[in-house]
């Protein structure tokens, strides 16, 4: 039992941060970013190309990473998403667009760091085992705990700084907040900066752990619109409960299903649907996103 | 209808059932046939996720009903030996009473709501394939025989395809004829009262609940032919590909039947044809730059965005004019 | 519409790309091979390791002057089809082989993708070398296909049969992705461990290919504490942190899959913990790489920067199309004259020291001799490297 609770909180946390960034990127602009799981990739490979093939420090990696990743999702929102948003007259139509951006991503990945997996090596040698109740290894800890001071860090950046409450003010009512004086194209582009960076810095931290491959962005994605809609699109405590309920989840799940196999996914989405029928705007959103 | 309307109607008929197939004659790129079947195919099933948008509703979930329609179309050829024209329909009504039982909680959800559930929902449809012991789960069904011969009172509708010369071509002109068939009905109900009672709903739900409109029965009704276009699409390429695999229409699929439908506009009635020819095409196309493939089509994709944010069709929009 | 002018313009593009390849190789006729896979996407690794090892070896044959085929030297080339991992586009990737004319096709990599290209192959007349398991794609009325590597089916057994003898192996314990080829490939490994009358104490878990986190997934297995975790159809990705997981949990006993593996990415995602992993690898350990073998891999290094073990498989198809073809010209164009070689063809296997040979096997599996003949190598993962653990020869 403690077992289970260890392990969903641990993937709970690394959940959590992917989908904080994501819904900060869709309460500002309603944009449902695709290329959120290409990110969190690129990310991956930019720590291990640092820390690998540099043999640089890890923490030089994540650095790297945060770094890029904010200068590409501000490039992306300036130059791509702003005039596609201005233009178009139905706004589901940047679905395209970052789809689009998605393949892009996947393409340019595929070119500079090859198809294979990648890791870095271990950042921590040893694992805790609490009498044979909890048995988690020493990294696993400590990245979890990072995850959790980014997820902390981010919450008092967007309280306390003004950057951070101009893009709560724009989450809230676009036109107002540009009534009161939110200069809107800024924040729009720190926003999606800011997003694109939480994907690399998990990117970053996960490489340590699970490595890194192409393949990974579009399930990462779609998993982390999972969370954003138990949660609820574009809140950020939704997103954070998103990503600890599906973690638990599937903790939970994986146990208890383990007889029965093939279905235990089938389950989780399943339930998913039916509480999603039931409760249309996830746990803490607003209604109809 | 106006005579240019008409007159439009029958070039493209012309084009697709007579030049289309003399120019691969003289040009001798057989291949095409393959292409220009899928387009059609993935056509209509972009045709039903574009009606879902039409409700104001954003549709990734096709790929679970085309799948759904092509396992009851090889599970009633191989198993309980039905015609394959038979369980073409079949699969269609299937498709639809099965959108009506998922759509009736689901059509409550809006905007991302909406989209994510059905994007989920295709993978429930792969997940379920492979647990359902009706499917044959992970080994598929393989070796579904060619479509039969369809006849009427001795009269020969359609012939038996393991028989004919150039099973291609007959797969060419079932699928485009299909396709037509689809569209013609799509337009109908586009320019139909049902279609008008659509757009009130795309515009504000609410409102058009308010004036009388049945808005949950309206739903249910689009999304289910919606998902029978879905379903008839899935069971024609099950016929071509003489096998199916939970694996044969997955979440990628679903999502390029969205796109299909950015691309070629969401304000057209033929605006997912023409999304699907660019998209499906555009990807054959490139299959000369090798490794460089995706990363052209991906530029492509976001520049042809960047350019014409209402899709393709947008490009021929006069001022005032209606489609 | 702007079909017709798209139709044009294909056929534009295709005359001016054929007319400059042609002149590209003005000296030999050219013969074209063909390679649908995936070499995009989440399983790029798959196919991309295919098409480089066909280019390496084409790019090879043809600095030497091309390959030779009754009097006539040939230049090579490769022809490769991008599919997505996508059946549907896995036949519009056959047809454009049949389109130029090409009557041998490497791939495609995955179940469902060898059995829907399989209609337009019979029909053109195009035999076709997957890396998919399902039996009846190569057992008769199908006569076009030929397995390209061992199958799990022969390889499992092989592996089990050994650690019983060997290691004392009782219990075993299966996970999959669940997915198509790797679920079919665990139920192929639980009858064929049940046969030799080993127990399997686990075989219902299974997880989605982009698990990040495998603990949970692992935990019920470990906990039914088997001697042998058998990693069913694991993909190169999954592999080290699955090994990682298990060993983290504190499971001791030994882990082995039937796929092909990378010693790198072994080495890169679980390090040391990765040491004893049982896979099933080519023909490249230090002990059976023949010269002809090391030039391959030096050659492939220096042309895409980096070697992938999986090649080692990977290599041998073109080599078998190119080797059965000498044996009988007449198959050039007509696959039916191949599918006569098949049955009595032999040749020197270059890639192996000793008198190894290139066959066509497969008698006891499919009934008929539908699969090349490559020694079934099951290799041991020890310090960043694979050691020879016993060859074995598939029949």
């Amino acid at each position: 039992m403690e077992q289970i609770i260890a392990n969903g909180l641990y993937l709970g946390a690394q959940y959590a941060l992917i989908a904080l960034g994501l819904t900060l990127i869709f309460s500002l602009m309603n944009v449902l970013n695709f290329a959120h799981g290409q990110m969190y990739v690129l990310g991956g490979f930019v720590t291990y190309t640092v820390v690998s093939q540099f043999g640089l420090p890890f923490i030089v990696g994540l650095l790297a990473s945060a770094a890029i990743l904010a200068a590409v999702g501000a490039a992306i929102e300036k130059f791509l998403f702003a005039p596609v948003i201005k233009k178009s007259k139905r706004e589901e139509s940047t679905m395209l667009l970052a789809a689009g951006i998605a393949f892009f991503l996947d393409a340019v990945i595929l070119l500079v760091f090859g198809e294979k997996q990648r890791g870095v090596p271990k950042i921590l040698n040893g694992v805790l085992n609490w009498d044979f109740r909890i048995i988690m290894p020493y990294d696993r800890i400590l990245i979890g705990v990072l995850a959790i001071a980014m997820i902390a860090g981010f919450i008092l950046f967007m309280q306390y700084t003004k950057a951070g409450r101009a893009m709560r003010a724009l989450a809230q009512d676009r036109m107002a907040a540009e009534l009161m004086g939110v200069d809107v194209k800024r924040y729009s582009m720190i926003g999606f900066a800011l997003g694109a960076m939480l994907a690399g810095l998990v990117g970053g931290l996960l490489v340590t752990i699970t490595g890194i491959n192409l393949g990974m962005g579009g399930p990462t994605s779609i998993k982390a619109f999972m969370m954003i809609m138990i949660g609820g699109a574009g809140v950020i405590s939704g997103a954070i409960a998103g990503g600890f309920i599906l973690g638990m989840m599937e903790s939970i799940g994986l146990t208890l299903l383990a007889a029965y196999g093939d279905i235990t996914y089938l389950v989780i989405f399943a339930s998913l649907m039916i509480f999603l029928a039931i409760r249309p705007q996830g746990l803490m959103g607003k209604p109809w996103g | 209808m106006n005579t240019n309307r008409l007159i439009g109607v029958g070039a493209f008929l012309i084009a697709v059932f007579v030049i289309v197939p003399l120019l691969i004659a003289t040009s001798g790129r057989w291949d095409f046939y393959y292409t220009l079947t899928s387009v059609a195919l993935l056509a209509i099933a972009s045709a039903g996720v574009w009606l879902t948008f039409y409700i104001g509703r954003i549709n990734i979930g096709q790929g679970a009903y085309a799948l759904a329609g092509g396992y009851v179309s090889a599970i009633l050829v191989t198993k309980a030996g039905f015609n394959f024209w038979v369980t073409l329909p079949l699969a269609g009504l299937f498709c639809a009473g099965l959108a009506v039982l998922i759509g009736l909680p689901i059509l409550r959800l809006r905007g991302v709501y909406f989209a994510m559930v059905t994007l989920v929902l295709t993978e429930v449809g792969r997940l379920s394939a492979l647990a359902l012991p009706v499917t044959n789960g992970a080994k598929g069904i393989t070796s579904i025989p060619l479509p039969g011969e369809l006849s009427i009172f001795g009269l020969t509708l359609i012939p038996d395809f393991a028989t004919l010369q150039n099973p291609k071509l007959a797969f060419y002109l079932a699928a485009v004829f299909l396709m037509v068939a689809c569209y013609a009905a799509l337009y109908r109900i586009v320019n139909s009262r049902l279609g008008h009672l659509c757009r009130s709903l795309q515009q504000n739900e609410e409102l058009s609940a308010s004036i009388g409109v049945n808005t949950a029965y309206l739903r249910v009704l689009t999304y289910s032919i919606s998902s029978f276009f879905g379903g008839i699409a899935g069971a024609m390429f099950v016929a071509i590909s003489q096998s199916i695999y939970p694996s044969s229409f997955q979440v990628a699929d679903s999502v390029n039947f969205m796109l299909n439908c950015f691309l070629g506009g969401l304000g057209y009635v033929f605006g997912p044809m023409l999304g699907t020819l660019m998209l499906y095409f555009g990807w054959d196309l490139l299959f000369t730059t090798g490794r460089y493939q995706l990363l052209i089509y991906s530029s492509l994709l976001i520049i042809l965005m960047l350019v014409l944010p209402n899709g393709v069709l947008s490009l021929f929009e006069r001022k005032g004019g209606r489609k | 519409m702007n079909r017709r002018s798209l139709l044009k313009s294909t056929a534009l593009a295709a005359v001016a790309s054929l007319s400059f390849l042609g002149m590209a190789h003005a000296e030999n006729p050219v013969l074209k091979i063909g390679f649908v896979g995936v070499t995009s996407g989440p399983a790029a690794a798959w196919g991309i390791s295919n098409q480089r090892s066909m280019e390496t070896r084409a790019a090879w044959l043809n600095e030497l002057g091309g390959y030779e085929i009754d009097g006539t030297m040939y230049d090579i080339e490769i022809v490769a089809f991008d599919d997505q991992k996508d059946p549907k586009r896995a036949i519009a990737g056959m047809e454009k082989m049949a389109q130029d004319g090409i009557h041998y096709v490497v791939g495609p990599n995955v179940d469902d993708g060898a059995a829907a290209v399989r209609p337009v192959a019979e029909q053109n007349g195009i035999m076709y070398f997957p890396y998919a398991f399902p039996k009846e794609l190569y057992t008769a009325p199908a006569s076009n296909a030929v397995l390209g590597m061992v199958a799990n089916y022969q390889s499992g057994p092989a592996i089990y049969k050994y650690l019983m003898e060997n290691n004392g192996v009782k219990k075993v314990a299966f996970v999959a992705a669940n997915e198509s080829d790797p679920l079919s490939q665990r139920d192929g490994g639980v009858e064929a461990a049940k046969a030799l009358g080993m127990e399997v104490v686990s075989d219902s878990v299974t997880y989605q290919v982009d698990t990040t986190d495998f603990t949970p997934v692992l935990l019920p297995v470990i906990q039914t504490q088997p001697d042998l975790l058998v990693l069913s159809g694991v993909s190169p990705a999954n592999a080290p942190q699955l090994i990682r997981s298990a060993r983290e949990l504190g499971y001791e006993g030994l882990i082995s899959t039937e796929t092909a593996q990378d010693a790198t990415v072994l080495q890169e995602g679980a390090g040391e913990l990765a040491n004893g992993f049982i896979s099933v690898g080519g023909a490249s350990t230090p002990e059976l790489a023949s010269d002809a073998m090391r030039e391959f891999v030096d050659r492939y290094t220096k042309m895409f920067g980096e070697y992938n073990d999986e090649s080692n498989t990977k290599v041998y198809a073109l080599e078998y199309i190119l080797e059965t073809i000498k044996a009988n010209p007449a198959a050039m164009t007509d696959v039916e004259e191949f599918k006569k070689a098949m049955d009595t063809f032999e040749a020197p296997n270059p890639y192996m020291v000793g008198d190894a040979k290139l066959s066509y096997v497969g008698s006891t599996s499919f009934g008929q001799k539908r699969q090349v003949s490559v020694p079934l190598v099951v290799n041991v993962f020890k310090d960043g490297a694979f050691e020879t653990l016993f060859v074995a020869q598939v029949d």
